[in-house]
């Protein structure tokens, strides 16, 4: 479960340039449910996982994440409950080291790490097995550099890493946004088998509304660090693509009003 | 080169060994450019000379250099990692500031240690020459040095300090306390160094306060040789390819200044050094060309 209460970020505080990236969020997000986000650049959307992540820590307000309070931990302290994909897909991944060993690390997220050697044979097997489910070929590769894959390939070895270890939830930053559209929608229909496989609680932020509506049990759209959107339920099931640009053109043309009114 | 210069280039390289471990740890695997070995390995020299000539047990006056090589370390760490100062600098600055600290080590510049015990006398006299037992005694505790360090980097614990250099925001991401890591390869990697020092004291018969001049150098013209000659598959090869690169190094200075044809002197060792490492970063590059055209 995840509970966001009345979070606010604000960056540059006191400069010039301070900004207001979030502006009193709060969300409720159930066990095991699927939720897709939206919004225009700007909106809030990566400060939003970044909040969640640990890499921003909220201005005011607090983070739950299963059963603790992790308002002010950081990313290494609460990684033991937050699995991760990049957007970018040489993020999530080290590209010096081989398969097995990012397995490997991705295998003890958020444990202690001892002496014991990283990669043992029950371990091996583990992991082969795992790659293998992806049928990429990739089982016969285990021991090469992970820089040698193209981004579609570690992207999909970057979400079986995501689930080696348990976590209370799992993050998506857009991570198909950098694959071509073949490769993106083998992903997403590999991420789609594994969150509901494993009853997964997953935020995934998107570009594509299509991806927003076709995935998941609820979708928020953010604009302005303010959710202007929450949909569920049959609701959902009739909204439309076009539905969700005609609301993004309104919330545009609102701002320019707002602007407007400042010139003024 | 005689069967002497041979055997004596064989045990410089062995006693650098140490130092070119320390510099893979820092440059390669953490990626962090760390300088404060020209300091550290002096340091251990210092370090190890004074307790030993004190009377304290060779081995002991060793251990103990080693950790002030770690202390070393820790501050470098301490500098880029609390006051978020750059990497290159912070050591800079640890580097400088050893040289007075080793003067007060010793009191004066250089330190004798001709007639004192140390960890090799008891293996002198054995029937062995003097001039293998050194590379033998010093080569058998490079072995030991470099699996316990090969073993550490394909451990859990050393996966996470080659996740830190390789890519930090994801080993965070993975749970990975990356400052710590900094902390304790820095750390680790001075270590060495300064055990280098401590052997190079004691095989040598003195510590000098100018002896780190250029080590950084050394160590690294080690393991980009290693790497030229023997490629970076692997942690295991890699740490070997540090061990040979370092005895190649110091073999082709002695056969570059023994010989007569070149006509070179003992002053020319750093424009040597120099050349030697040029060719060696320039070798693999020619060779891809090679095979591409």
């Amino acid at each position: 479960m995840i509970a966001l209460s009345d979070i606010k970020v604000v960056f540059g505080r006191g400069t010039p340039l301070e900004k207001q990236a979030l502006n009193g969020i709060s969300l409720t997000i159930e066990e095991g449910s699927f939720v897709t986000v939206i919004g225009s650049n700007g909106a809030g959307k990566s400060t939003l996982l970044g909040v969640l992540a640990g890499d921003v820590i909220a201005t005011s307000g607090q983070v739950r994440i299963g059963t603790a309070d992790v308002t002010r931990q950081g990313t290494a302290a609460r990684a033991g409950r937050v699995a991760r994909v990049f957007q970018d897909p040489l993020a999530g991944s080290c590209g010096a080291l081989s398969i097995e060993e990012n397995l490997a690390l991705a295998a003890r997220r958020g444990e202690r790490r001892g002496l014991a050697p990283a990669l043992g044979a029950r371990r091996r097997e583990l992991f082969r097995a795992r790659i293998a489910e992806l049928n990429l070929g990739l089982e016969n590769r285990m021991g090469d550099r992970m820089d040698l894959l193209s981004g579609g390939q570690r992207q999909a070895v970057s979400l079986v890493m995501a689930t080696l270890a348990g976590s209370d939830v799992l993050l998506l930053d857009e991570h198909t946004a950098a694959l071509d559209p073949g490769m993106a929608e083998f992903i997403m229909s590999l991420t789609q088998k594994i969150v509901s496989e494993r009853r997964l609680t997953t935020l995934m932020v998107t570009h594509s509304m299509r991806q927003a509506l076709d995935y998941g049990h609820r979708t928020i759209m953010l604009h302005g660090g303010e959710i202007v959107l929450d949909v569920t339920g049959d609701s959902r099931k009739t909204l439309q693509v076009e539905d969700l640009i005609a609301m993004f053109r309104k919330m545009r043309g609102q701002t320019l009003d707002d602007d407007a009114l400042l010139i003024g | 080169m005689s069967g002497i210069a041979f055997w004596g280039a064989v045990e410089l390289g062995l006693v650098y060994a140490f130092v070119a471990i320390g510099v893979y740890l820092a440059f390669r695997v953490l990626d962090f450019p760390d300088l404060t070995v020209d300091g550290s390995f002096p340091l251990g020299a210092a370090v190890a000379a004074v307790l030993i000539i004190a009377g304290v047990n060779p081995w002991l006056a060793s251990a103990v250099a080693m950790l002030a090589g770690a202390a070393a370390g820790l501050v470098t760490a301490m500098l880029n990692v609390r006051f978020r100062i750059l990497n290159l600098l912070a050591s800079i600055l640890t580097m400088i500031a050893l040289f007075s600290v080793n003067l007060r080590v010793m009191g004066k510049p250089n330190v004798a240690l001709i007639n004192a015990d140390t960890m090799l006398s008891p293996f002198f006299g054995l029937g062995l020459r003097d001039f293998y037992v050194r590379p033998l005694f010093i080569g058998v505790l490079v072995v030991v040095a470099l699996f316990l360090v090969w073993r550490f980097l394909e451990s859990d614990a050393g996966l996470s300090m080659r996740a830190t250099g390789a890519n930090a925001r994801m080993a965070r991401a993975q749970g990975v306390d990356t400052d710590r890591q900094i902390y304790l390869g820095i750390a680790l990697s001075n270590a060495l160094v300064a055990l280098g020092g401590a052997l190079f004291a004691q095989t040598n018969g003195f510590a000098d306060v100018t002896s780190g001049v250029g080590t950084i150098v050394v160590g690294l013209a080690a393991v980009i040789i290693g790497e030229t000659l023997f490629g970076t598959r692997g942690i295991l090869v890699a740490l070997i390819g540090c061990v040979l690169g370092s005895i190649l190094y110091r073999i082709a200075i002695q056969l570059a200044l023994s010989s007569d044809v070149l006509g070179l002197q003992a002053s020319d060792l750093n424009l040597v050094t120099a050349v030697l490492v040029t060719v060696a970063l320039v070798l693999p590059r020619l060779r891809r060309g090679g095979a591409a055209s």
